[in-house]
């Protein structure tokens, strides 16, 4: 199946929910890598290449939008999905005007969260003809 | 001549010049202070023969020239006439210097009684006034008393410290000249207002940067006219400050007992979607139950963290233009399912052709969600909620209702049902329950759109909840 071939990387600081979307994101067939913050996640961006991140916002150190601005220096395709415990919040809305693909909002069903997935994967020029 | 006549003479010019001599007292007299000893040496005057203009002893002969013929006669007569006079004018004057200088004694004696009772009062009245003085001065509020026109009469220590001017600057001018704090000019402008009234005034200075507490009263005199205002000003910047810590403080905590709940949430949701593998009914039923409880808590959670948004006045309203219908949808569609579990019917009636309003969605969500919710709880087994919209009478604003046939609110409770931790009446079933500030956050959301809302309501018949959303 071509999805196999995705990889996604999860970018969390709570150990929990890290375990969580990992568990979800591989029993729908993906292949998941994990950084527990912020800094790390950008450098899993830079050596693995994975095909979608889910970077979560309020994370202790470099948070998301730092994250992700970070990621944006060398990386301009690759589609990033924010979560967020809660999406109001001035945070939330800063990093969606910086152009991510969409916000999982934690409290939100999976199937919102699989639904922002597939548009993010359809929009990576990259995965063409794989998915 | 007789004796007899002598006499009589005698007698007759006595009492002619005790006469004139007494109306000359009387004038004297007139002049309470007036030496007693000057007056005695003019009795003297008269005793050693000076009346009038002429010599006492001349006038008296002639007066009893046509009746003593002897000249020695004349003479003896008129020398005891004196002798006579004399003794009794001055008899006379000594009671009457006597009785004067006993009236003037009592008048001085009185007169310095009363200088000491006015003494004492004034001593005291400036003892009260020091005493008062004293206090205003050492009352930690600001103290600032204007007259009619707004003119500053009075004003303590803490007032000019906390205005940053001197009492010698303000008094007798109004209180708007030279007020550092252009912020405090509403201090005069909000007290147009006969009640008294809290304002607070936010200096935007940084250096000074805080924020006080201004109660105002009318000060009224007897005929009920204003004469003047009494402002007690208060330095709240430390309150506000603890005010923020508190908002932030819950703003943390809610956020630390979200991240938990969501970690469970999520894990029931996956064990239940059998990701992680089958599931018995058994099983799926109390992940269920726990899956709708974690849900009431996350409710609950954001009820509290909207609350000290709310009251931290910092819920903003992201509007945008949106059609009313699509709020509707999403809001009946998040609970048809707990309508379901009730048997409870959910009608849409949405007039056509409805403008688009400019709305924070996600709010109105909340809102709608919160009034259909309160529905379903209130609701029996079989009942019904109605959701309509349509446009006002006036066309300026979309009215929107949700109505069901539940339990419905006592007259008694209506007044409160938008308060704060208010909560209506008996719970009538096991899931009617909350946190009591779901109505009045409600009612926070619609007015910071600048809509209405109120609710009519027959106890036993159902309850109908309107607000009203502007177009413009």
């Amino acid at each position: 199946m071509a999805q196999n071939k995705i990889t996604i990387l999860v970018v969390e600081d709570e150990v929990d929910f890290r375990t969580i979307m990992t568990f979800w994101l591989e029993s729908k067939g993906y292949s998941v890598i994990t950084a527990s913050d912020g800094r790390a996640g950008v450098e899993m961006v830079k050596e693995k290449n994975p095909d979608v991140v889910f970077l979560d916002l309020n994370m202790f150190g470099m948070d998301g939008v730092e994250a992700f601005k970070n990621i944006r220096k060398f990386n301009q395709e690759i589609p990033v999905i924010i979560i967020s415990a809660h999406i109001g919040t001035p945070r939330a809305k800063e990093v969606m005007s910086l152009g991510v693909s969409g916000i999982f909002s934690k409290e939100e069903d999976f199937e919102k969260g699989f639904a922002l997935l597939e548009i993010a994967l359809k929009g990576n020029k990259k995965l063409k003809g794989r998915i | 001549m007789s004796p007899i006549a002598i006499i009589y003479i005698i007698t007759a010019v006595i009492s002619i010049v005790i006469a004139l001599v007494l109306f000359n007292i009387t004038k004297l007299s007139a002049q309470a202070k007036m030496d007693a000893e000057r007056k005695r040496k003019e009795a003297q005057g008269l005793n050693s023969g000076s009346f009038g203009n002429k010599p006492l002893k001349q006038a008296i002969l002639e007066e009893i020239k046509d009746l003593v013929d002897s000249h020695q006669r004349r003479q003896e007569v008129s020398e005891k006439l004196i002798d006579t006079f004399g003794k009794e004018l001055e008899k006379r004057i000594d009671q009457n210097t006597h009785a004067l200088s006993k009236k003037y004694e009592a008048i001085i004696q009185e007169e310095k009684h009363n200088e000491e009772i006015t003494w004492k009062k004034y001593k005291k009245v400036l003892i009260d006034k020091k005493n008062t003085d004293a206090v205003i001065r050492s009352i930690a509020e600001g103290l600032v008393i204007v007259d009619a026109q707004g003119k500053v009469i009075m004003m303590n220590p803490a007032a000019e410290k906390l205005l940053g001017v001197s009492k010698k600057e303000k008094m007798g001018k109004s209180i708007l000249e030279n007020l550092k704090e252009e912020q405090l000019v509403s201090l005069v402008n909000e007290s147009q207002n006969k009640d008294e009234k809290e304002i607070e005034l936010v200096s935007q200075k940084d250096d000074t940067k805080r924020t006080l507490r201004a109660s105002s009263a009318v000060i009224e005199n007897e005929n009920g006219q204003s004469i003047g205002m009494v402002s007690v000003l208060s330095d709240i910047t430390k309150q506000k400050d603890l005010d923020q810590l508190k908002s932030n403080f819950i703003s943390n905590i809610t956020h630390e007992l979200r991240t938990p709940l969501v970690a469970i949430d999520k894990s029931i949701a996956l064990i239940l979607a059998k990701n992680a593998g089958e599931v018995s009914s058994a099983q799926e039923e109390f992940l269920s139950i726990a899956q709708r409880n974690i849900k009431r808590l996350s409710i609950m959670i954001n009820d509290l963290l909207d609350l000290s948004k709310l009251e931290a006045g910092k819920m903003k309203v992201n509007a945008l233009p949106s059609l009313i219908a699509f709020v509707i949808e999403e809001s009946v569609g998040s609970l048809i399912n707990w309508a379901k579990t009730k048997s409870i019917n959910i009608e849409k009636k949405i007039e056509n052709g409805l403008p688009e309003i400019n709305i924070d969605s996600d709010r109105i969500i909340q809102v709608l969600t919160n009034l259909i919710g309160n529905g379903i709880k209130f609701t029996p087994v079989n009942g019904n909620i109605t959701v309509e919209a349509s446009l006002s009478s006036e066309g300026k604003a979309v009215m929107i209702s949700v109505s069901d046939n539940g339990v419905g609110i006592t007259p008694e409770n209506l007044p409160n049902i938008f308060n704060k931790f208010y909560q209506a009446g008996e719970r009538v079933a096991s899931d009617i329950n909350g946190t009591g500030i779901g109505l009045s956050i409600v009612k926070e959301i619609v007015e910071l759109h600048g809509g209405k809302i109120w609710v009519e309501s027959v106890k036993g018949v159902g309850a109908r909840f309107i607000f009203t959303l502007p177009l413009k």
